[in-house]
């Protein structure tokens, strides 16, 4: 697998959290292949804020798990926390996922039956380590969630519930937090609050964060936005309005 | 890991109930079984009790153990089967919160550990309700023994602080032995599938699935084809394993069978549209309705197969024992009053068998060893030249018209046991003697058949007056048995009976424990399989309320939903009894041709035709209930709910 020189740095120096150089993600085989991804090469830099936009079937959702380590990839390399996870094993994309990756999910995905402390513990615990209270206590005050860490998700509003969400997925300090759809099921005031949580991680904390939306105001919150459709890089955006970004995907889906 | 494991049991505990009442039930079953076992470990002899009493008191101890040693294994075996098939299913409705511990950094092994975790938490509660739960059924199940006549009236099981520790080792034994396939299962779930809003259609048929249901099946049909030329006690092993195996194995290939008989039934349920629809869904839905089977299909399998096997036995050693004798009639009586019988008119040969108080030493010598053993059962003065004449039997070796003063014949009963030619010795009451060989009978099907074979003459004239005793009787040729039993009735002899009805007697005597250990087994996996069924019914309604809903927006009423549910679930019952039969079919396959050529098959059609509609009945009401259950919120309310 070579990698041509422009798309990336040199070899084991990665300057960016997460690297994808030239990836193909088919599924099936015959005449019903689909090509999710088609020779994607992308990079998104570290303490940046990157929206990933495009059509339904565009191949958004398979370049965030493949980026992520959750699928494997066709053809090309994927470099994940300075480690090329290509032809990881599954105990390497373990560890990975214990120190390295964060995940926020459209439908919270929180344990019904843990309490939203035990929630935010759990990746801490799950990695081996003996989570100290003030810790998760201080995860779930940075989402201004500090009074409610003895409720259960479902005494939880649905904005309450993706803060404590993200407070799990920030809890280990990931190299890059991935998010798929984090607005998708919130009103538009608690969509408000979690993006701009987000954006404060990434300005006071250089998070990097990888998210997959349909909602161009929410796209507006990141730094850039890239575009897919058929499984290729179709167009990318700057510092984009909400306003640019809803043009954009117009043009694509006409 | 175990923390998580304790909370997801807390908030999920349906997924868990009939899981904890299985082991529940499995622990109080094993430590009643063990607290009589043991008891009967030193049988309570009364003093003064004569040694032929003694010695048959400590027979029904060892039939008591025998039958517990039996049950007991079966009934672990059903445990760990429903504990099993609940866990599994419980790992395919709860893939997503496994994929999501996954993606938040679980490990393979520690996903097993969380399941591991999950089923000592249940061993564990589920040994609490069963020790106490083990207490009346310790009582329950010495009655029973006591009821069916192996242990004496006033037997009673003494309690073990033992118990404390053999039944939560037993209860987390089982629990943690059902659930390591499905841990395994459950390691293999993607972390992706936490993203997955519609659960991914799975393989049902996975590689572990293959290989354990065709090597199960393979064994069985290995069976099947030993049983073909095996004797009848080959038959009876062969017929109580291969419903074991063959459940398993069908269990395990169930989801191959279940589109194949959707399609047979296809043509009945494609008449109407519920009909068609409920096609549709169990063939889409093959992982729940191979749940839904898999119970029945064993519930099916075993007990019609033990009970056809022990019914062919008893029919078998029927014939053979009426083959074997060759008597028009059968009187019991005293030994005083069988010596009136020949003089009964049209009697032409009347052969007494009087049980005797004496005992018989003898060499035994089995494989190199060598041992003496004292019998006081089963020892039987006889007339040896009418003994010879009404019974239809090729002696081993020697002559019955020699037994005569101190002889003796070594029965059907201990020749097997290695006692051979020669001299043994015998006591009766203070005097004691020897007795010189003079001929061995062959084995015969009977269990507990004669031992000792002495002739009247050595008995004192007293003693074998009072002599429990059976007389064979052959009536002169063109003289009706029925007139003649009626003369011997008219005399006041004693109990007259044809040769079958004292066959049927004497079989059915000799059955009564394996009889009431059955109904029991009956019980106990009849309630298993109930739980099991109706788990899976209860479980899959859960993870159904939108598809019900989905459909009652598409425009059915609510009771088409409920009768489309009932529909699917009798077709899947229906399998499950069909795969059943076929494995009680095969475990009695080898009684069919007959073994010694004498046809014994005998198929407990009113056993079958009972599980048939209970089945039937618990299906159909579990799956009516619970899809009136999930009904019963608006469908609107469903179909917009994303989970």
């Amino acid at each position: 697998m070579r990698a041509p020189a422009a798309a990336g740095p040199h070899a084991g120096v990665p300057a960016a959290p997460v690297q994808l150089y030239q990836v193909s993600r088919h599924y099936g085989a015959g005449e019903t292949q689909v090509h999710a991804l088609a020779d994607v090469s992308v990079t998104f830099p570290a303490g940046s804020w990157t929206a990933v936009m495009g059509p339904s079937g565009s191949g958004k959702s398979t370049l965030l798990h493949c980026a992520a380590g959750l699928d494997r990839v066709t053809a090309g390399r994927v470099l994940l926390a300075g480690q090329d996870i290509t032809h990881a094993t599954d105990a390497e994309l373990t560890r990975l996922r214990r120190r390295a990756v964060g995940f926020v999910f459209q439908n919270f995905n929180l344990i019904g039956s843990l309490t939203a402390e035990q929630n935010v513990a759990l990746p801490l615990r799950l990695a081996g380590a003996r989570p100290s209270r003030r810790d998760v206590q201080t995860a779930l005050a940075d989402v201004g969630l500090a009074d409610r860490g003895r409720h259960r998700p479902r005494e939880l509003s649905g904005g309450q519930q993706q803060r404590v969400a993200i407070a799990r997925a920030m809890v280990t300090r990931p190299s890059v937090l991935f998010a798929d759809e984090p607005t998708g099921a919130l009103d538009t005031g608690s969509a408000r609050t979690v993006l701009r949580l987000l954006r404060r991680m990434v300005d006071a904390a250089g998070q990097t964060v990888v998210m997959v939306t349909h909602d161009p105001v929410a796209a507006a919150s990141a730094d850039a936005v890239v575009f897919l459709s058929d499984g290729r890089i179709a167009d990318r955006l700057l510092r984009p309005s909400a306003v640019q970004v809803a043009e954009r995907l117009t043009r694509l889906e006409g | 890991m175990l923390r998580i494991s304790a909370s997801t049991v807390r908030d999920r505990w349906p997924l868990f109930a009939g899981a904890l009442l299985t082991v529940a039930l499995g622990v109080a079953l094993v430590q009643s079984s063990v607290l009589v076992l043991v008891s009967t470990g030193e049988p309570a002899i009364p003093p003064g009790t004569s040694g032929r009493v003694a010695e048959q008191i400590r027979e029904g101890y060892v039939g008591a153990a025998t039958l517990l040693g039996m049950a007991t294994p079966l009934a672990m075996f059903l445990a760990v089967f429903i504990v099993g098939s609940t866990f599994a299913f419980s790992v395919e409705q709860r893939r997503t919160e496994l994929a999501l511990l996954r993606m938040l950094g679980g490990s393979r092994p520690q996903l097993i550990r969380l399941l591991l975790g999950e089923a000592f938490l249940l061993g564990l509660a589920g040994s609490a309700f069963g020790i106490l739960l083990g207490v009346p059924a310790t009582w329950i199940q010495a009655r029973l023994l006591i009821g069916i006549g192996l242990l004496p009236g006033d037997f009673s099981a003494r309690w073990s602080n033992g118990m404390l520790l053999l039944s939560p080792a037993v209860g987390i034994g089982v629990a943690v032995f059902g659930v390591l396939s499905a841990s395994y299962r459950a390691a293999r779930v993607r972390p992706l599938d936490a993203l997955r809003n519609a659960p991914r259609a799975t393989r049902v048929m996975t590689l572990g699935r293959w290989l354990w249901g065709v090597s199960s099946l393979a064994l069985t049909v290995m069976l099947v084809v030993a049983g073909h030329g095996a004797d009848l006690l080959g038959a009876l092993l062969v017929a109580m394993a291969i419903p074991v195996f063959g459940s398993v194995a069908l269990s395990a290939l169930s989801p191959l069978a279940v589109p194949l008989v959707g399609r047979l039934l296809g043509t009945v349920l494609r008449t109407s549209a519920l009909g068609e629809l409920a096609q549709a869904n169990l063939r889409d839905a093959v992982r729940r309705s191979a749940s839904t089977a898999a119970p029945v299909i064993v519930l099916v399998g075993l007990l019609v197969g033990l009970t056809g096997a022990l019914n062919s036995l008893a029919r078998a050693t029927g014939a053979d024992l009426e083959r074997s004798t060759a008597a028009d009639l059968v009187v019991a009586s005293t030994g005083a009053a069988a010596a009136r019988i020949p003089r009964i008119p049209g009697v032409a040969l009347a052969s007494p068998q009087s049980q005797v108080e004496m005992s018989v030493t003898a060499r035994h010598r089995v494989e190199h060893r060598s041992y003496r053993q004292t019998h006081h059962s089963g020892i039987i003065a006889v007339d040896g030249a009418a003994y010879r004449r009404t019974h239809r039997l090729t002696l081993r070796s020697g002559s019955l018209d020699a037994l005569h003063g101190r002889t003796v014949a070594i029965g059907p009963g201990l020749v097997g046991e290695g006692v051979r030619d020669g001299t043994v010795t015998a006591r009766i009451g203070p005097h004691g003697f020897t007795l010189r060989t003079v001929a061995r009978l062959p084995e015969v099907l009977e269990n507990g058949s004669d031992n000792f074979l002495v002739p009247r003459d050595l008995i004192p004239t007293a003693m074998l007056a009072d002599a429990p005793t059976e007389t064979l009787v052959q009536v002169a040729p063109g003289t009706s048995p029925h007139a003649v039993a009626d003369r011997i009735r008219a005399a006041g002899i004693g109990e007259v009976r044809t040769l079958r009805q004292w066959a049927d007697a004497r079989v059915q005597t000799q059955q009564r424990g394996t009889t009431g250990i059955m109904a029991v087994l009956m019980g106990m996996s009849g309630l298993y399989a109930a739980i099991a069924v109706i788990n899976a019914v209860v479980i899959a309604a859960a993870e159904r309320r939108t598809e019900f809903a989905v459909a009652r927006a598409t425009g059915l009423s609510r009771s088409q939903v409920v009768r489309m549910a009932v529909i699917e679930s009798a077709a899947v019952t229906l399998i499950g009894l069909l795969l059943g039969t076929l494995v009680a079919a095969a475990a009695l396959a080898s009684f069919y041709a007959g073994p010694a050529g004498v046809h014994v098959l005998s198929v407990p059609w009113l056993l079958l035709g009972l599980l048939i509609m209970a089945s039937l009945a618990v299906t159909a009401a579990a799956s009516a209930l619970t899809a009136l259950t999930a009904t019963r919120p608006s469908p609107t309310a469903l179909v917009a709910a994303r989970e």
